[in-house]
């Protein structure tokens, strides 16, 4: 690393504050255009391909990608079309993580304000609460909680609600705990405002930048452990396509027919990614203070 | 709140925490079928009496609360009790636990050797091109599924180009790719890290100083600004270690590493009460224990967090 | 995880992959090498072997799995031994007679045996292995219930024993070939208590030297064997639960020998010159079982004929499972005592299904639900083919992932399975007795629904007999009733594929999933 060559680090980041942002813009821009892409050919998945990619044909099994129009990713081992399953599949990843991360941020931001802004009893048990989630190794939790309930979509989703709302009570906690000294709190306090009143109208908004960053980022870490967890066979019903599912259902094979296995895989990594880069730009610019550093 | 009192309600939580992931996985597990079934599922002659007999062998029979009550009392003296099907725990955590040690140091390794110098180069081209270019890199490292990464680890670098072991525990090849995978997703954390560190000590007044005093650049860097931001990057990343060690499940199994992930799953499919509640405990405590110092050293730097 | 023990029948090698032909040499080229072999006798060297998963434990009272038999059965010897050919021959015992009315079995001892440790082989150590099995230490394990027809074992002298039985036991032989009664030296055993489970002594051809739990187990030559030393001077069991991983270690030459390569991936060996596959049937049976109780679809004999008939096996066992298998007609393979040549498996007929479907009152767009353990990820696409071919004759089938321990503990026993749920069985023994018994007698774990006197009574009469003409008469005609009744779905019987490194020689994989390396050596 030739470092020595540009040792005039701090006036050149000054200069170059403008052309920064545009290149911000563009890890946006890139993240955006991945997510919104992808979301809208999940979304119509139901048009382009109205059975599902759920044809099962013995006949046309394992063909190789790139080689007929009517299978331009190939097929998998029971000969469905790999493009409409990865396509199709996405829903679930959407739908697990969008509304696993929606729950998640309901009982955490509930539970932080509560332990945030009455301290004492409150703060103490929820927060332990919130240790035990965290000293709860998240996967051996899933596999248990799985063997007793069976798979399910409604059980996956329930799982990282549990496993996630500790992160939003801790960030709204801390959130608050700083607000709630400031002046502007003590002097809505001091005015005998209610206590609901002050937390949604005043301390809420303050922490909201934090929060959506951490939302991105989960809907990204969830449609990841959603994967694990279908591919561990504990995720949702391996009869609805899903990216996990297929990753399971391609790993006898991946010597075999490297396909079943590389298009799921690209698909979550392509998602991950988008929204990845957008939570990371959201960082840049929401959460200068860093409070949702993972 | 002088400091010893902090520090002894810290602990009392922390106990009370261990207490409360021990007894819900001791109760959670025993709802989840029989160990005696498990045992003899494959025998056709088996009468309940037979199962009966089992059940008292293992200790089932007992009330919940005694079975417990034994299970923690023996652990913290020591004596971790006596797997179902396998031996006695402590002999196979003897093998777990290391194994799971080492893989999640050797993971840190090669993630701190690809994100340490990436994240100085970033911290140094603020803004510029190839700041952009390690940040999005990092990212799609921290976007793919991890037991996929280690699968398309495997296949290229021990079947496509024969260079590393593909699984198992034989011998410091066999570490690589496991390492490799996690690494790789641990750096978009830790380069972001890294280059906040150095962008903080970059811009203090020593740094400052010692440049003017005409250092050269790289001893800037390397000796100064490096050594002062260790202590920030070594906290997070022991942080990182708790999670860690639980969260190796999916890539042992994949590669094949008898860490204690693999340890707990199986004791899981096989309904070993012992092994899986003595695995987890161990595992809660190393992250209650990490959490624990985290909360003790942000105490001491930061006075108010120990108002109560 | 596979449930059960699975047990061979005969070395069904099916001709029709192009593999299996070319592996079916194995045999020929064991006894051509062994003439070789011992007139040039050295080799030695070190043999890897990667097995699914780690048994745990090493006490053969103890022992649940096939995988214990896999690799225990070059630790220990029976009393009888049964090789891949099948056949039971003397091991340890030297011949046995039935006296007294068949109530008291003599056996004669082999003498100069020795265990690992130095022990002499007698009638002492007879009486202790069995003594221990059946007394307070066995009641812990799961081995004792299959030999409790034993009443109790007498010294005649050093090298005769006597077994004075309680009851007729026609599997009695068999079972003194493997696992519970593998038999273990008095002094250290009562020495060692519990630690003998960690370090096993026997008197196989291999001397235990450690073991790594999840990781591996060691072993070396035993100089001293009765049947003389082994080939080779190590030999090395490495447990690698995932299919892929352990074809990866193959390929990469981490191992030489692997157990159960992925019938899905047999093909990349094609290209492999210095590996052969190796099939053999195996001993397990793949099945759904239905519900046959009041009320349920499956309960209408038609409707469980025209399932029977709406599934092509066939095509199924040519593409998913690699073409290595065989349609079965009932609950067992070829191999088992009991199995019935003449009786057919259903004729793959949709169109009479759909018929069959009409006349019994089902619309088409019914829906059906196939149970399965979820951890079986391979039966599941097994089940999805199954599903669509229901799907051609009007059947709207989902499949329905269960746990596998909840299956076995709950939904099975307590009969709230759905219409179809999976069931894959076989016993080491290679007798229909224990699948039948298990599946048809009432008010077994693993039969919710069936209740039928005449097969009672067949199940029982049979179990009493050593007279084996009527007791496989007894057994084929449970097959033939389950068949007619179309009780089931039998699917198939496949084969357990090994991956074989060329450098290994005079291999032969045994039907009953154990392997025996006595005559093995590596280049």
């Amino acid at each position: 690393m030739s470092l020595s060559e540009e040792n005039i680090i701090l006036p050149e980041a000054a200069k170059k504050k403008r052309s920064l942002a545009k290149y911000w813009s563009f890890e946006l821009l890139f993240g955006a255009f991945l997510t919104c892409s992808l979301g809208v050919l999940v979304l119509c998945s139901g048009l382009l391909f109205p059975d599902g990619g759920e044809a099962i044909d013995l006949r046309a099994r394992l063909m190789e990608p790139f080689v007929s129009w009517q299978h331009i990713l190939g097929t998998d081992s029971l000969g469905r079309d790999i493009l409409a399953r990865v396509i199709t599949g996405g829903k679930i990843s959407y739908l697990v993580g969008v509304a696993s991360t929606l729950g998640a941020l309901v009982l955490g931001t509930l539970v932080g304000l509560v332990a945030g802004y009455y301290r004492g009893f409150w703060d103490v048990l929820l927060m332990r609460f919130a240790d035990i989630q965290l000293a709860l190794p998240f996967i051996l939790l899933a596999i248990t909680v799985m063997a007793i309930a069976g798979p399910g979509l409604d059980r996956v989703i329930g799982l990282m609600i549990i496993s996630q709302w500790v992160q939003y009570a801790r960030l709204v906690r801390s959130g608050v705990l700083s607000l709630r000294e400031r002046e502007f709190v003590q002097a809505a306090r001091s005015y005998g405002l209610p206590d609901a009143k002050i937390i949604f109208g005043h301390i809420l908004p303050n922490t909201l930048g934090p929060i959506i960053i951490l939302m991105t980022l989960n809907v990204a870490n969830n449609i990841l452990l959603e994967s694990s967890l279908t591919f561990l066979g504990l995720g949702v019903d391996p009869q609805i396509p899903s990216w996990g599912g297929m990753l399971a259902d391609g790993r006898n094979y991946v010597q075999v027919a490297w396909w079943i296995m590389v298009f799921p895989g690209l698909a979550i990594m392509l998602t991950v990614l988008g929204l990845n880069l957008m939570g990371d730009w959201l960082r840049d610019h929401l959460d200068p203070l860093g409070q949702t550093a993972k | 709140m002088p400091i010893a009192k902090f520090a002894i309600q810290r602990l009392l939580q922390a106990v009370f925490v261990v207490f409360v992931v021990t007894i819900f996985v001791a109760f959670a597990i025993r709802l989840t079928g029989d160990p005696a079934i498990m045992l003899v599922q494959e025998s056709s002659n088996v009468t309940e009496a037979d199962l009966e007999r089992i059940r008292a062998a293992m200790g089932l029979n007992k009330p919940f609360l005694v079975q417990y009550k034994d299970f923690i009392l023996g652990f913290f003296n020591g004596d971790m009790g006596t797997s179902f099907f396998r031996g006695p725990v402590s002999n196979l955590v003897a093998v777990a636990l290391p194994a799971t040690l080492a893989l999640a140091v050797a993971s840190m390794v090669v993630s701190m050797l690809i994100s340490i110098p990436l994240g100085i180069r970033a911290a140094l081209h603020k803004g510029g091109l190839s700041d952009q270019i390690i940040r999005i890199g990092s990212l799609v490292g921290l976007s793919f599924p991890n037991f996929w990464l280690g699968l398309m680890l495997m296949m290229v670098f021990s079947i496509k180009i024969p260079i590393f072991n593909s699984s198992g525990y034989e011998g410091p090849a066999s570490i690589v790719l496991p390492a490799v995978t996690i690494g790789i997703i641990l750096t978009a954390t830790n380069v972001r890290l890294v280059r906040t560190a150095m962008l903080e000590t970059l811009g203090a007044q020593y740094i400052m100083v010692a440049r003017s005093k005409g250092l050269r650049e790289r001893i800037v860097v390397y000796k100064h600004a490096l050594r002062n931001s260790a202590i920030t990057i070594v906290t997070y990343m022991g942080l990182q270690f708790g999670n860690l060690v639980g969260g190796l499940v999916v890539v042992e199994m994949v590669f094949n590493w008898p860490g204690m992930g693999s340890l707990a799953l199986d004791a899981i499919y096989q309904r070993d009460y012992p092994v899986l509640q003595a695995s987890i405990t161990l595992l809660a405590l190393m992250i209650v224990a990490v959490n624990f110092t985290v909360d003790l050293v942000y105490g001491l730097l930061d006075p108010r967090i120990r108002v109560e | 995880m596979t449930f059960n023990g699975k047990c061979n029948f005969g070395k069904n090698y099916n001709s029709r992959s192009r593999k299996a032909n070319l592996k079916r040499g194995v045999g020929v080229v064991t006894a051509l090498s062994l003439m070789a072999l011992s007139s040039v006798a050295q080799a030695g060297g070190k043999l890897t072997v990667a097995q699914v998963r780690d048994p745990g434990s090493w006490d053969p009272i103890d022992t649940f799995t096939l995988a214990w038999g896999s690799v225990a059965s070059n630790l220990f010897d029976g009393l009888v031994y049964r090789g891949p050919d099948l056949k039971l021959v003397p091991g340890l015992a030297t011949s046995w007679e039935f006296l007294d009315n068949e109530s008291r079995i003599r056996f004669k001892l082999r003498e100069g045996v020795q265990f690992h440790n130095g022990e002499p082989f007698n009638a002492e150590a007879v009486k202790f292995t069995f003594e221990r099995l059946l007394g307070d230490e066995g009641a812990k394990g799961p081995q004792r219930s299959n030999y409790t027809s034993i009443e109790q074992i007498k010294i005649v002298d050093d090298y005769t024993v006597d077994f004075i039985m309680k009851r007729p036991d026609p599997v009695l032989i068999t079972k003194l070939a493997g696992y519970g009664a593998m038999i273990v030296p008095p002094k250290y055993t009562a020495k060692m208590g519990e630690e003998f489970n960690l370090k096993p002594v026997g008197t196989g051809p291999f001397k235990f030297t450690s073991y790594t739990p999840s990781v591996k187990i060691t072993f070396e030559k035993f100089e001293d064997h009765w049947r003389g030393a082994p080939k080779l001077d190590e030999l090395v069991y490495r447990f690698i639960p995932e299919a892929s991983t352990r074809m990866a270690e193959l390929q990469s030459g981490g191992v030489d020998v692997i157990y159960k390569v992925p019938l899905g991936s047999l093909s990349v060996f094609d290209t492999h010159d210095n590996i052969e596959l190796a099939p053999v049937a195996s001993p397990t049976i793949d099945s759904l079982r239905l519900k046959t109780t009041e009320g349920a679809l499956t309960s209408d004999i038609r409707v469980r004929k025209a399932l029977n008939m709406a599934i092509d096996r066939n095509a199924i066992i040519e593409s998913l499972l690699g073409g290595q298998g065989k349609p079965i007609s009932s609950l067992q393979g070829a191999g088992s005592f009991g199995y019935d040549a003449s009786l057919e498996t259903y004729e793959y007929d949709p169109k009479k299904a759909k018929a069959l479907l009409a006349e019994a009152g089902v619309k088409p767009g019914t829906k059906m639900t196939i149970d399965y353990r979820s951890a079986d990820s391979d039966f599941r696409e097994v089940a999805l083919a199954i599903t669509s071919y229901l799907r051609m004759v009007g059947l709207e089938v989902k499949i329905n992932p269960v746990e596998n321990s909840v299956m076995s503990k709950d939904v099975i026993p307590n009969g709230k399975t759905h219409e179809m749920y999976q069931f894959g069985w076989g016993g080491w023994t290679f007798d229909f007795d224990n699948t039948a018994y298990l599946l048809y007698h009432s008010g077994e774990r693993y039969n919710p629904y069936i209740k039928s006197a005449k097969m009672d009574a067949l199940l029982e009469k049979q179990r009493l007999t050593y007279d084996r003409e009527l007791r496989e008469e007894a057994l084929q005609e449970v097959a033939r009733m389950a068949h007619e009744q179309a009780l089931d779905i039998p699917l198939y019987n496949l084969n357990t594929v090994y991956g074989i490194s060329s450098r290994v020689k005079n291999f032969e994989p045994a039907p009953d999933d154990r392997l025996f390396f006595l005559n093995t050596s590596v280049e």
